[in-house]
Parts: C-alpha cells; structure tokens; sequence
C-alpha cells in the first residue's frame, strides 16, 4: 500500500518537488533517557525509522547488566558477564550516546540538563528510567542495609554480593526473601528467584530452607509456581502472604533480622526487595504522579502530566501491560513509530502491544504468561480472551521447551536492542 | 509530471519492495521481541521475516483455534482477528529473509 510516506519517499526518488515537506519530515530531536530494555530500543527504532532524527541516549553506565536472567546468575547457571551488554551496537546505529546522567528536565524550554551542565534541547523526550527504590519505606533498610541484605533487583554488583552469601552459607540455613506490593519491577520475578534459589540449595545446600514473607495475598503464575515448588523442591520454600504476616515491618541488618507483623525471622542469607518507584528522574520532571509513577496516553505513551516527554517501561503506568522488559521493548518499538508520525504532524496508528514473559524454576523448566494489549478508555487494557499462563499440567516436555524459548527470546531481545 | 509520479506509484505498489518498518501494522513491531529481523545464534525461535504470508496466516489461525499445539502462540495469536494477522503476515513476508 502506498502510503503518504512512500509517496514521499518516491517523490524525492524520482526528483520530484515536495522540498518543504521533505524537509519537515527529517527535521526532530529526540533525547531518549536510559539505555535499558526500554531506551535503548527506542532510540535504535527512531533512528531506524528516520535516519534523518537526532537521537541522543543518555545512559551513564558504559556497560548495561541485565534483569532478566540474572536469577540464573544466582544459581550459578550464568556468569554475570553473560547479562552485560555495551552500546557499540546503538552508537553504530547512528545513536549519540551521552555518557551521563541526566539531572534536570525542563518541559517548558524542552530542555534535559546533562550532570556536566550541558543542556539539551529536544522536539520530542523520551523517559526510561526504570525503577528507583522507595528507601524507607521498610524501616532500617538503606542503602547501607543493602550491602547486609542485598535486593538484587537491579542487576549487577548486588546480584554478585548475594550469591557470593549463598555460597558462604552454611548447610542447613534459612534463606529469607521479602517480596514488595504491587506494582513493581517484574511481577513473577521473586518467585522464579525463590525457585532458582531452591534449585542451586538442593543440589549444594540441601538441608537449607527458604522463606518467602509477600506483601501480597496472591502473585504471578501462582499456581504454576506453587505446583512447581511442590513437585521439584518439597518442603524448601515457605511462602508467607499477607494475611499470614508477610509484610516486612521493619529490618535490622545488624543481625540480618527481617520483623513482619506476626513475628521476626532471623536469616542466615536475607533479600529484602523492597517496594519502588519511578526511576528519580520522572519526578525531577514533574511526569510522577503521587503514587511515584508515571501516567501516560495508550498511543505514544506521552505522560498526561507534561506535553512532548513520553515515558516508558517500568517507570510508567501501562494499565494491564506488566513492568517487563519484553513489555519495554514492545512499548519502546510503538513509542518510536509514533514520534516519528507525530513529528512530521500526522496522528500515530491505534496500537497492538504483546507481552511474554517467560520464568524458569529449574534450569530446563520454564512457566510463561502472556497478553495482547491495546488502548482502551485511556489506558492499555488486555485483548479479552487472548494471553494467560502455561498449561498447568505440562505434556510434551512442554516445561523444557517453554526454558528453551525464554533464553532465546533473551538473545533475541538484546541482539536486537544492544546487537 | 503527474503521469511520472503516477507510473513510479504503480510500480511501488506493483513491485511490493520491501516494507519500511514505520509502516509496520498494529502489532508487528511486538513480534520481533521473539522472533528476530536478524538471525540470532542459540536461539529456538523460527525467524518468520520473508516467510510465505500464507503460511504465517495458517499458522496463526492454527495456533489461535488449538489445531496446532503451541506452548505461548496459542495464547497470543487469540489476540489477533483475520485481518490484523494478514496485515502483519503481510509485513513480514516483504521483510528481508
């Protein structure tokens, strides 16, 4: 189908005159903020669509460690170098990667302050922040805390620290993992940690047991998990829900204690991941909201609080859509299109988004849940009767080849973004 | 003027060429989170890019109506309806194989 743009395109082929709207079409600057599963995308999308954009990425870590997968760094089936990823690839692109954070947004002057002063101006801002932690939200735990009882929920050095105590720990300890409330960064994410966690016990550890205090009365792919625990690790895991206590109320890394409100538990190995928020910079750009995340329009993702900065990822509120980094990708892949519609001054198309998120509870047993979404009353909602989780009874080696699909879809997704 | 740029239309449209990714329809650009626009080592997942369209529409109609047992496809395809999934069938077998 020929549309305006190939006409334009063909046009300026065949020499022919549409110089003003030629031109129009190549002009725009975006600055995408964080190199992530969400920013990094985006910004290889948009200069992919238009190689006439300006796309400058500001990401201030050279090197990106990856989430996903990174709960098989704990249970020593990856070395954390197989999660890191350089921006070769986007710089190539034709991507400007501005090796800094930034530290301002002015959505008026449509300018981002970069930490050496600098100051960009943009057309269009994209925000990709990710999540930043809600430090004291759980009393006692800090950033110090973190060094005694790691959250390892941005990968990288704390995902080290906390198999580094894993392996120190004695046969016969207790491991103790608080999971947040809703909504954060990867919903079925402490329960394939608790799982992987279980796997790499008892084979090294396996009088080892581990505790899983929740915020919350139900979680992702429960039952998938819950038969799977059943069936691979009997008797290892104890999940606590809310209604039995399983709110951390406090800690106390001094002694790696972790208090709920029916009790305290005394842990010989503790992760505490705590609640969170938008990356700081969402705020700093007046694009939070009070929850500490960030609203947006279902098309583009443009924040409903500041004209021309989209937001995507898990710093945003994408309706169902769940903070994953698949969901980044798809999001960032829209947003890209739709900035380069709304540049040249046409309307972006009505989007379709899919999710996949694949967990592993074993090394070659894999669950997933899926979802098709699209924009519905001013939010992303879910296509009905499309997506869900794996087949609760598993025929076929259906386990084995849902493990194999998750760690080829983390290839393809990062040769794609960082390839 | 106007019979050139008449007779380049049709020869886009005749020739098909390869689709530019902004033209990409609704729900294609999810796809290659999986199934990759380049060839990916270690990895299960078929690349569909340059694949017959009709094959990709059977399938997706296959996986969408359980006749061919999917493990996520199944669940995803149900999201689709007959003229999104020609849409993006189409999209993807003008993509590079």
């Amino acid at each position: 189908m020929a549309t305006r743009r190939t006409f334009l395109k063909l046009a300026g082929a065949a020499g022919l005159a549409a110089p003003s709207l030629a031109s129009a079409q190549g002009a725009g600057r975006v600055v995408v903020v964080g190199g992530g599963f969400g920013g990094a995308i985006a910004a290889r999308t948009l200069k992919q669509l238009d190689p006439k954009l300006s796309v400058t990425l500001v990401e201030p870590n050279p090197i990106y460690t990856a989430c996903p997968f990174s709960n098989s760094v704990l249970a020593n089936l990856r070395e954390i170098s197989q999660q890191q990823f350089r921006y070769d690839g986007i710089k190539g692109a034709g991507v400007t990667v501005a090796e800094t954070s930034a530290t301002a947004v002015d959505a008026a002057a449509r300018t981002v302050t970069l930490a050496d002063g600098t100051k960009l101006s943009w057309d269009r801002l994209v925000l990709s922040p990710g999540i930043d932690f809600d430090w004291g939200a759980i009393p006692g735990y800090d950033e110090a805390a973190a060094q005694k009882m790691p959250h390892a929920w941005k990968a990288g050095a704390q995902t080290v620290l906390l198999r580094q105590q894993l392996q120190d720990m004695k046969d016969g300890g207790l491991v103790v993992m608080s999971s947040p409330p809703n909504p954060f960064r990867c919903p079925p994410g402490p329960y394939e940690r608790a799982s992987l966690i279980a796997y790499w016990l008892s084979i090294w550890k396996p009088k080892s047991k581990l505790l899983l205090l929740d915020s919350k009365d139900t979680f992702s792919k429960q039952r998938l998990f819950q038969n799977g625990w059943d069936q691979l690790y009997p008797g290892m895991i104890e999940w606590v829900p809310l209604s039995k206590g399983g709110k951390v109320t406090s800690v106390d890394p001094a002694t790696l204690t972790l208090v709920t409100e029916f009790g305290s538990h005394k842990a010989d190995v503790a992760n505490v991941i705590p609640p969170q928020k938008a990356g700081v910079i969402a705020a700093k750009a007046g694009v939070a909201d009070r929850t500490g995340w960030c609203p947006v329009e279902p098309v583009a993702f443009e924040s409903t609080l500041q004209r021309g900065i989209h937001v995507l990822g898990d710093a945003a509120i994408m309706g169902a859509m769940p903070k994953s980094a698949f969901a980044a990708n798809a999001q960032a892949k829209v947003c890209a299109a739709a900035i380069v519609e709304l540049l040249a001054g046409r309307a972006p198309q009505q989007p379709l988004l899919i999710n996949t998120c694949y967990s592993l509870l074993a090394a070659d047993y894999g669950i997933s849940i899926a979802g098709v979404y699209r924009p519905d009353k001013g939010l992303l909602a879910e296509v009905p009767g499309a997506g869900g989780v794996s087949a609760l009874s598993a025929v076929g080696g259906l386990r084995g080849q849902e493990a194999l699909y998750a760690s080829s879809w983390f290839r393809t997704v990062t040769a794609e973004t960082f390839g | 003027m106007g019979r050139l740029l008449l007779s380049v239309l049709a020869l886009a449209l005749l020739s098909g060429g390869p689709a530019q990714a902004a033209d990409a329809p609704p729900g294609a650009s999810s796809c290659t989170g999986c199934h990759a626009p380049m060839k990916v080592t270690d990895s299960v997942i078929p690349r569909i890019a340059g694949r017959k369209v009709a094959d990709i529409v059977t399938f997706m109609r296959e996986y969408r109506s359980g006749a061919w047992p999917s493990s996520v496809m199944g669940r995803i395809a149900k999201g689709f309806d007959d003229q999104q999934t020609e849409a993006i069938a189409a999209w993807f077998g003008a993509q590079p194989e």
